[in-house]
């Protein structure tokens, strides 16, 4: 049987501030005469969610901001209730929805581990019995009689989770609570996570921005989008999904101060960039290891004699990755309009977004244009072995191997 | 109505820590610490006899200080367990906006806090007994009912005020005044037995006079306080003829206070 059902959830927000005594009164008298009363306008955080959980599933939650991923846990936790539709879950939720949520600075570290507890519901005596486990957890041995107003931050927080994980819950509800502290507690606490997952077989849901996160821990994935669920299924399979959409929402970002960072310049103005796929259709995505084409379509203003063109790419916060240029080629522009196009044999830079950079020149070093960030794209790759490696490492080199016990190169 | 109250029992712990908290905020880092909950009565006290010594209030064969002193550790437990009621839940956003359990614990905790400043001002109504040379009788097992009556009351106000005051904050700036009001209209001052007189006795008002007094005993805390002084400082049963209005009134309002806040409560967390 499923330990947490979510049954056709919608979540509606009214947007706008309250009413005050005036316009309610004003509001009221004209609804008792039978008039129509402006309402403000109906915000859906969710919109029709609808999905089941089985026991021992560890559930990740992505999606971007204002998607609807705390809401639902608001929901999961009871803190907040469907405007239609219901949810009901089988068994006790410990939400770590943010730690240190009802700690108070006036009382001593001893103090709050006890009062914290009571809040989350562990009973006295439990806390008792893991009173040394939680304090040495924490790291907090010698502080743990000061008020904790006077604790860094990163003990404060330590405290929290310390005290939060160890509640004896069925369903973990954890949101964004990894990405506190410095590495080593993150460590820690990451640790801590995983030993209730994998070994004590605990039903977690787990939200986080953190996409390589995610992908380890869970066994499954959804991904909401304003509201909707966009993508439910394997995590390799939706963590790409969402890497991608990550990104298109990086180059709608960029494209946008394309139109804002041209430089004018004397002799040349950029009449328009395009990208091309092989056949020669505008784009602006390219596969991963496909060829494409750029091309642009310059204005010139003076005439030029002897000049060479470089066209680059280069990393959405500008670092310079490519270099393909006409050194050995100068040529003469009389006024007019020019167009060049250059062609990329096999897209071998990992799934993101780069943009193009021109140069046009004397070989000399002669600028007669400059400009970076001329146009975007996005590279795409529907394996999530590829796309994931993006946070490491910008480029690919096509490689074989040799493994132990082969006799024979093999592709990567 | 038995569910709530046994989810309630479940949370007791809770209740204990959040109400250990309140005390443990306010006592903290102030130098007089829990001596604050005694300084307020007796401070009121002082000022009352003052004033008395101008205006002249009869307190009958009960010396005025320890009279008004009864009337205060009632009036100020509701007082101050109520206004702190209101403001609980939103006073507790945080927790409200993060974590579930019975929204009711809070102003139940507040109701526990002002419980136990109650109990410290018991002794100080020993010590004054013991002064004025007046010995406790049997009507003291009394006491625990009345108390309980009280916390009816107190939870007919901070319940439906806690709910509306998530709403409109307007609840918890008004309720000061409201309460300033309401105090000169109980026997806090002056004793129940004057008001008696001159309506039941005299009929000040004529024709009005009887219904008057029931309109006035209509305030719970009119019977609470009476009440209070008979079995402390009398040694006489309640005068139930005095507290019968405002217990009709509590049976009525404690359900639709309850069910408001009930109502209201899931969606705290949207609106705080």
């Amino acid at each position: 049987m499923a330990i947490i059902e979510v049954n056709h959830v919608t979540k509606e927000y009214r947007l706008g501030a309250l009413h005050g005594f005036k316009q309610t009164v004003h509001n009221t008298l004209a609804r008792l005469r039978g008039h129509p009363v402006p309402e403000r306008p109906l915000f859906k955080a969710l919109d029709d969610v609808d999905f089941k959980v089985e026991e021992g599933e560890v559930l990740g939650i992505i999606g971007h901001n204002g998607a609807g991923k705390s809401t639902l846990l608001k929901m999961l936790a009871n803190i907040s209730v469907p405007t239609r539709g219901n949810v009901k879950v089988h068994g006790k939720v410990a939400p770590l929805i943010e730690v240190g949520a009802g700690l108070v600075g006036d009382l001593a570290g001893r103090e709050n581990i006890y009062l914290n507890g009571a809040i989350l519901g562990i009973p006295k005596t439990e806390i008792k019995r893991k009173f040394d486990e939680i304090v040495s957890f924490a790291e907090l041995e010698e502080f743990i009689d000061t008020p904790i107003k006077r604790y860094s931050s990163g003990m404060k927080v330590r405290l929290g989770f310390a005290i939060a994980t160890s509640a004896d819950a069925d369903i973990l509800i954890v949101d964004e609570v990894l990405a506190v502290g410095d590495l080593a507690f993150q460590r820690k606490c990451f640790d801590r996570m995983e030993d209730m997952i994998k070994r004590q077989g605990k039903t977690v849901l787990l939200v986080s921005h953190n996409i390589r996160q995610v992908e380890r821990l869970c066994t499954r994935v959804l991904m909401l989008d304003r509201g909707k669920i966009a993508e439910d299924g394997a995590p390799n399979i939706v963590c790409n999904k969402f890497l991608e959409q990550n990104n298109i929402k990086i180059k709608a970002l960029h494209d946008r101060n394309v139109a804002t960072s041209q430089i004018p310049s004397q002799e040349i103005t950029l009449v328009g960039t395009d990208l091309l796929d092989d056949e020669g259709n505008i784009t602006d995505k390219v596969k991963f290891l496909d060829p494409c084409r750029i091309r642009i379509a310059l204005n010139v203003l003076k005439p030029l004699n002897n000049v060479t063109f470089y066209i680059g790419i280069h990393t959405t916060d500008f670092v310079y990755l490519t270099a393909n240029n006409t050194a050995y080629h100068p040529v003469d522009l009389p006024t007019g309009r020019h167009e060049i196009e250059l062609r990329l044999n096999s897209m071998t830079l990992l799934p993101g977004v780069y943009c193009f950079f021109l140069w046009v020149g004397t070989p000399e070093g002669r600028t007669s244009f400059r400009e970076e960030n001329i146009s975007c794209f996005q590279v795409i790759s529907s394996d999530y072995a590829i796309s994931r490696q993006r946070d490491r490492a910008v480029t690919y080199i096509p490689g074989q191997w040799k493994l132990p016990g082969e006799t024979r190169f093999i592709e990567s | 109505m038995l569910a709530a109250i046994k989810n309630l029992y479940d949370y007791r712990e809770l209740m204990a820590a959040l109400a250990w908290r309140n005390m443990a905020v306010r006592y903290k880092q102030a130098y007089l610490g829990l001596a604050w909950a005694v300084l307020k009565p007796l401070m009121l006290v002082l000022i009352f006899s003052l004033v008395r010594s101008f205006v002249g209030i009869d307190s009958g064969d009960i010396p005025y200080p320890i009279l008004t002193f009864a009337a205060l550790m009632p009036w100020i437990f509701f007082q101050e367990a109520a206004s702190e009621g209101v403001s609980s839940v939103v006073g507790n956003a945080n927790l409200i906006r993060k974590i579930y359990f019975p929204r009711e614990i809070l102003p139940l905790a507040s109701v526990v806090t002002k419980l136990v400043e109650l109990g410290i001002n018991f002794l100080i109504l020993a010590g004054l007994m013991v002064y004025y040379h007046m010995s406790p009788t049997i009507y003291l097992l009394w006491v625990p009912l009345i108390i309980a009556y009280t916390i009816l009351a107190v939870l007919c106000i901070s319940m439906v005020g806690a709910a509306m005051n998530v709403y409109y904050r307007d609840v918890a700036t008004a309720l000061p005044v409201a309460f300033s009001l309401l105090m000169y209209a109980s026997p806090v001052i002056y004793p129940l037995t004057l008001v008696k007189e001159k309506l039941l006795v005299n009929q000040a008002a004529g024709e009005w006079s009887n219904f008057l007094y029931t309109i006035y005993t209509l305030n719970p805390l009119a019977g609470i306080i009476d009440a209070f002084q008979h079995v402390v400082l009398r040694g006489t049963p309640p005068d139930i003829s005095s507290m019968w209005p405002g217990m009709v009134l509590i049976i009525i309002l404690l359900p639709i206070s309850y069910v408001i806040f009930k109502r209201a409560e899931s969606y705290f967390a949207d609106v705080i």
